[in-house]
């Protein structure tokens, strides 16, 4: 188990800067994901992290002993590709057993070893296969366990789930994460859907043209975003400019009271389509009730996702599909104080 | 629905025929200007000549003076040497060649001009630069005297004219180093860094990517570039017809002697002479195709 520690890390190819300055804390054991917009550096940190790439400034320590000048061979890192990387003339045992081949580990407990990997990622039958007798889910398996054969102090998956279909990325991220519970190994995934982070996650790195943007548990980015560009990055659809006067927001459509720790001035409000509850008739005894006409319906199975006109904004509500309502009627939104965020940063 | 089963057979029927006739022109060069040719080449060979006045086939007495005679033995094994050294030594170079040119380093787009300019430039325009550059009257020759290496340019070194072949050998290399080059770097780009960088991750040292990684999965490229220029080398006749050693001559230039040889009768010597090159050169090729075959099966590959 290793903790990785990233100090002023920056990144220049020629002159175009792919990291400008990234500093992140990753504990021993941690599943982190780093998460970003295509073109936002997060594969240039994960190539900086495996050594494949050198940092122009700064530095990466692991357990906190620098390793930034330590080549590739010797960092003792494992790092499964996007598209797996697995050497084509080469069956699956014969893949799996390279890394212990090139450091000339003894034949008997290579061997050892390779059942008990085999057994871990469930390939026993496909042992004498060639990558190009696999299913992509089974490839996928047979990167984890050509990696994970070597013991390394630190794992690496590059969008591990975005090339499988929708039920197999399901099976493979419950067994990446039982994987990684079980071993206790230090991982670090790149991505771009904020999903996959979520659903993988203990923390989310954020990343935007090479800064990190904001490093915190998923529950955290996802309802206390630091900044717009991050609450956008996260799916939230109703972000509002307000007036902020102790613990009072008011907006376009109305005043709203809210719990969160906020500093007075113009700021931004985000307000989680779920969060908002939908009324027929006027409800009473609560807090922070606003009118509004339902313009748009957009129907997704379990879900239903309103567009509601208030004042001259357009505030998206989304709730389970128990009942339908139509368009074009006035309903009344509430929200609890605490489901209310205030933006810090405005950007 | 009835009648669509005839409509499917009638159009794959249709579909056929134009196939067929698409094939047809290359079909038609092949067996006439190539099949002919070698079952007429065999045939003469073997006595077949009635526009000389001469048919005793088969008659394989042609061969026979021919492999009894200890000059086309030397002959047989200078044609080898010079094809066999060029072809590995032309691998080699255009190997590393290759390697070097996937990796990014300055003015890269230039070289990748540069190292494809002998492609364009015939194999005579090489002979002559050799001529000019190696020869003992040459530009090599004459720097070094002047440079004061040598006394005068006489003494320069016999690079040329020898049956060491060095002349030959370097004008085969000089034109097939780009050729290889060029198709092993097709085959690095199709296979990209990726799995390169995974066996690096994985511990490999660089010898170890190379051998255990990188050639296995260019292979394919090697032994269709290989094939090639060595089949060229073989039966390639100006480079060693003018950068040679003389007596014994390789095989294609002793054909030529016997074509040209007053005696017109010698013809059918020279035709058994050009069918005995190709007996050689399509052994050679098949067994080391099979040699690959093997190969591949043993790692699993079908």
């Amino acid at each position: 188990m290793t903790a990785v520690h990233l100090k002023g890390v920056r990144k220049d190819y020629g002159n175009f800067t792919a990291i400008s300055h990234i500093d992140l804390d990753i504990a021993s054991g941690e599943l982190v994901a780093l998460l970003g917009p295509s073109g936002c550096g997060k594969t240039t940190t994960l190539r900086m992290i495996a050594g494949l790439e050198i940092p122009t400034s700064g530095q990466i320590c692991f357990d906190g002993k620098d390793v930034s000048e330590v080549p590739v061979q010797n960092r003792n890192v494992g790092m499964v590709f996007q598209r797996y990387a697995l050497f084509p003339h080469m069956s699956v045992e014969k893949n799996i057993l390279f890394g212990l081949k090139v450091r000339g580990t003894d034949k008997a407990e290579a061997e050892d070893r390779l059942e008990q990997i085999l057994d871990v990622v469930q390939l026993q039958q496909f042992r004498h296969r060639f990558p190009a007798q696999l299913s992509g889910g089974q490839m996928q398996r047979v990167a984890i366990a050509r990696t994970l054969i070597t013991n390394p102090s630190v794992l690496m998956m590059d969008e591990p789930l975005a090339n499988l279909d929708t039920k197999l990325r399901g099976e493979m991220r419950r067994f990446i994460r039982n994987l990684q519970q079980r071993l206790g190994i230090t991982t670090i995934f790149v991505t771009h859907d904020q999903i996959e982070a979520m659903e993988l996650a203990d923390r989310v790195a954020v990343i935007f043209n090479g800064n990190l943007a904001q490093f915190d548990e998923p529950d955290t980015l996802y309802k206390h975003p630091k900044s717009v560009e991050v609450a956008d990055f996260m799916g939230a659809t109703n972000v509002f400019a307000a007036q902020i006067n102790d613990k009072t927001a008011t907006l376009d459509f109305g005043a709203l009271t809210f719990d969160a720790p906020s500093q007075n001035g113009t700021r931004s409000v985000m307000l989680r389509s779920e969060a908002i509850d939908l009324h027929l008739d006027e409800p009473t005894d609560v807090q922070n009730v606003f009118r509004g006409t339902i313009a748009t319906r957009d129907f997704f199975g379990a879900n239903i996702t309103y567009g509601v006109t208030c004042g001259h904004e357009t505030v998206q509500v989304t709730e389970q599909s128990r009942r339908v309502i139509d368009v074009g009627q006035d309903v009344w939104l509430t929200i609890p104080p605490e489901r209310i965020w205030v933006i810090q940063k405005n950007d | 629905m009835g009648d669509s089963a005839p409509n499917e057979l009638a159009r794959l029927r249709r579909e056929r025929r134009l196939m067929l006739l698409q094939l047809l022109p290359v079909v038609l060069v092949l067996t006439v200007l190539f099949g002919g040719a070698l079952v007429l080449g065999v045939m003469q060979s073997l006595g077949f000549a009635p526009w000389f006045g001469v048919n005793t086939f088969p008659d394989f007495s042609y061969f026979g003076v021919l492999w009894s005679q200890a000059s086309f033995w030397q002959s047989l094994w200078l044609t080898l040497y010079y094809a066999v050294a060029a072809t590995i030594l032309s691998l080699i170079l255009g190997i590393l060649l290759a390697l070097a040119l996937v990796r990014t380093f300055p003015s890269k787009t230039l070289y990748k001009y540069l190292y494809k300019l002998p492609l364009m430039i015939p194999y005579t325009v090489g002979i002559a630069l050799a001529v000019i550059m190696l020869g003992n009257g040459g530009m090599l020759s004459r720097l070094m005297a002047f440079a004061g290496l040598i006394d005068d340019p006489a003494q320069f070194p016999q690079i040329l004219k020898t049956h060491m072949g060095w002349g030959i050998i370097a004008v085969y290399v000089w034109k097939q180093t780009p050729f290889v080059a060029l198709t092993i770097y097709a085959v690095l780009l199709g296979v990209g860094r990726e799995t390169e960088e995974a066996a690096a991750i994985l511990g490999a040292n660089k010898r170890q990517i190379f051998f255990l990684v990188t050639l296995p999965q260019i292979l394919p490229g090697i032994i269709s570039s290989t094939l090639i220029i060595f089949a060229f080398n073989i039966g390639a006749f100006e480079a060693p017809f003018i950068l040679g050693g003389g007596f014994p001559d390789t095989l294609p230039v002793v054909a030529w002697r016997y074509f040209n040889d007053a005696d017109y009768t010698l013809q059918l010597q020279g035709m058994a002479t050009v069918v005995s090159i190709a007996l050689i050169a399509g052994g050679i090729l098949y067994s080391y195709l099979a040699i690959y075959r093997r190969y591949e099966r043993r790692i699993g590959r079908q």
